[in-house]
């Protein structure tokens, strides 16, 4: 499967330009030459309405390895959210993207893409990666979701 | 089938109270017979255990593949599957057959789905691409080449299929349960699909971590930890019984290691406490070392300090005390005009320093402790040189000398006895640390002393330089000094194994099981 990394994600290109959901974007990044880079990828993800995400469109890049779709691809929030499930790096943790748990080669990005968006605002608390979203959102929700409304504004597009 | 497996449990949980009432001579009887029936697929070599002894079988990969068999032979019998799907059922039941056979009576299907075996082996799940097939891995959309889908209904192609499975069992090491490719898809792959798809020695690997889960999936089966070593050690005294007993097992390959944790050897030490040690010296040892060569406290507030430059008049930083670095007594019986201090017999700086022998006690104590710890391992590694060096030399004289092969091996008995007492020791140290003192230290601290002094003998005499005239007399003084250091060993082990089993020793630290 190691040639069809790039092949895959061309597909997904396609795919992704056919159809996509409402607010969303994804493209490759442009190499210095003007091609494509289809194993490094700009998104957006817009927070769900009725939820204090809304309004904001959040930026993350997507790192492909070599060996996609058998490992999943490297998400990572530019800049860093504020969310108890993203890490101070920006990396997402989502049981979906972690190969050794819930990753499957038949996840396609807009998949990956709707699951960050479902985790944006049902964060797991089981699993948290940051101490300063994941303090509040235990100890005080309505500092909390203050704060997401704040950084939804940030994130206006 | 069920009651009589029940029953055999019954006899190993007898057995462990049987084996330590027989410390006692007179129920020697009682113990014999009990073991015949409890352990009667063990050899046993002694005729009495020993007390700091356990009873354990060495199982060879053959032997493991020989138990995982006859089980699923069993069972295949009993709910008529073929013995690989019996395998598999067991497999996700982690070998307790008895629970299986109740829970396939009344959710056959069930349990069928989640363990991922299908009953009707001849609908082959690698199939001809359906028409206007897409493998939705890698979107390739060509008639050609075999796809494999399971009852769920999701197809992809065969490379993609290979490649899964492929990363799953080389890069992952998974065997258990490997689901279907497609996102949230939990349908088990079965094992006659994953052979029909990926490379044999794919499938080999799968095997080997099939039986890797089996030794650790059964609490009485623990996998020898030395390296290239293939054999697993099956030890039946129930997992709680570790806080008492020390479970020290030999390998069939010569590796001699603790069934509770794992670890090398560490009798007499149970492995709670061997844990707590090991996290204290990691934790603390170097630091302690560090704190006790550079660092004195203050007299009055007991704060660590550190001096690292200036005279030798200190005011500590927290309590403003003022007093002599030297003397540790109160800088205002020096005068103001001096700063050199040659008072040191005088009353009060010695109260100061009692009081700061007092506190640094407790690590000096730790210290006390670690280092012979620490030391014993050393010693063992430069016994373990020497002896290299020493076979070069008797190499030498035999072949220059009329001395056979068998007249120089006596070496190598003493360097393995005397490593393996060293190890003994080493670990008294850590069991010393935790004990509270009474009576019953005294009389370890004895037994302890007594191997050390034999240990340090024996050390001393391998360092001898070797003469060839001498040669059967320093044989005859090793192996003397051989026999009785290994039975200082001994007393040292029984005596500490029988107090663990009757609760003698009195730990100031509370430590479970591992």
């Amino acid at each position: 499967m190691s040639g069809i990394c790039r092949s895959r994600l061309a597909e997904e290109r396609k795919q992704w330009r056919k159809d996509h959901p409402y607010g969303f974007y994804a493209k490759p990044d442009k190499k210095p030459d003007g091609t494509l880079d289809l194993m490094n990828w700009q998104v957006g993800i817009p927070g769900k309405a009725n939820t204090p995400w809304e309004g904001g469109v959040y930026k993350l890049t997507l790192a492909f390895p070599e060996d996609y779709p058998s490992k999943p691809p490297k998400c990572k929030f530019v800049p860093p959210l504020f969310h108890p499930n993203v890490y101070p790096s920006g990396t997402v943790c989502l049981s979906i993207l972690n190969e050794e748990e819930g990753w499957k080669p038949a996840i396609t990005i807009k998949q990956i893409l709707l699951g960050i968006q479902d985790l944006l605002n049902d964060p797991n608390p089981e699993s948290p990666a940051q101490s300063e979203a994941y303090v509040m959102f235990k100890k005080d929700k309505v500092s909390y979701e203050k704060r997401v409304r704040q950084q939804a504004k940030e994130n206006a597009p | 089938m069920s009651s009589g497996s029940m029953s055999e449990d019954d006899f190993v949980a007898s057995d462990y109270e049987d084996g330590f009432d027989s410390q006692e001579e007179d129920s020697d009887m009682e113990y014999e017979q009990t073991e015949d029936i409890g352990f009667s697929d063990m050899v046993t070599e002694k005729q009495r255990q020993k007390a700091y002894e356990v009873d354990f079988t060495v199982l060879p990969l053959a032997e493991i593949q020989a138990a995982q068999a006859s089980a699923s032979n069993h069972v295949a019998g009993i709910l008529g599957v073929t013995q690989d799907q019996a395998a598999a059922l067991l497999r996700s039941f982690k070998w307790n057959k008895e629970r299986l056979v109740e829970r396939y009576m009344d959710h056959a299907q069930e349990i069928l789905d989640q363990s991922g075996v299908v009953l009707d082996d001849t609908k082959l799940r690698l199939i001809k691409r359906p028409k206007g097939f897409v493998c939705m891995i890698c979107f390739d959309d060509s008639p050609n080449g075999g796809a494999v889908g399971l009852r769920c209904g999701h197809v992809f192609c065969q490379a993609c299929y290979d490649q899964y499975l492929t990363q799953k069992i080389i890069e992952e090491g998974e065997c258990r349960k490997i689901l279907c490719p497609e996102t949230g898809c939990n349908v088990v792959i079965d094992e006659p699909t994953i052979k029909s798809v990926v490379q044999p020695s794919v499938m080999e690997r799968y095997h080997q971590l099939q039986d890797r889960v089996y030794v650790e999936d059964l609490d009485n089966l623990r996998w020898c930890p030395a390296p290239n070593c293939e054999n697993a050690v099956e030890c039946r005294l129930p997992h709680s019984s570790f806080t008492t007993i020390v479970p020290t097992v030999l390998c069939g390959c010569g590796y001699k290691f603790c069934f509770g944790c794992g670890q090398g050897d560490h009798q007499p030490a149970p492995c709670g406490l061997v844990k707590m040690w090991q996290k204290k010296c990691a934790d603390d040892s170097e630091t302690a070392n560090w704190i006790s060569a550079h660092t004195k406290e203050c007299s009055k507030c007991q704060s660590t300090i550190e001096k690292n430059g200036g005279c030798n008049h200190m005011t500590c930083r927290k309590c403003k005390y003022e007093f002599c670095w030297v003397c540790m007594g109160p800088w205002s019986e020096h005068g103001t005009s001096w700063y050199n201090c040659n008072r040191y017999e005088e009353s009060s700086s010695t109260d100061a320093r009692d009081q700061q022998a007092k506190s640094r006690a407790s690590l000096e104590r730790y210290l006390h402790y670690y280092n012979r710890f620490a030391n014993h391992e050393q010693s063992a590694k430069l016994d373990r040189d020497l002896y290299m060096k020493t076979e070069k030399k008797m190499e030498e004289m035999q072949r220059t000398s009329d001395l056979s092969w068998i007249e120089v091996q006596f070496l190598k008995k003493a360097v393995d006895v005397l490593t393996s007492c060293r190890m003994t020791l080493r670990w008294t140290y850590a069991f010393a640390f935790y004990l509270a003192r009474d009576n019953m230290t005294e009389l370890f601290e004895d037994n302890q002393r007594d191997l050390e002094v034999a240990v340090e003998a024996l050390s001393e005499l391998l360092e001898k330089p070797i003469e060839k005239e001498k040669i059967p007399e320093l044989r005859q003084q090793v192996l003397d000094k051989t026999v009785y250091v290994g039975s200082r060993r001994e007393v040292v082990l029984e005596d500490t194994a029988k107090g663990l089993a009757d609760g003698r020793w009195d730990f100031f630290v509370e430590f479970g099981k591992v």
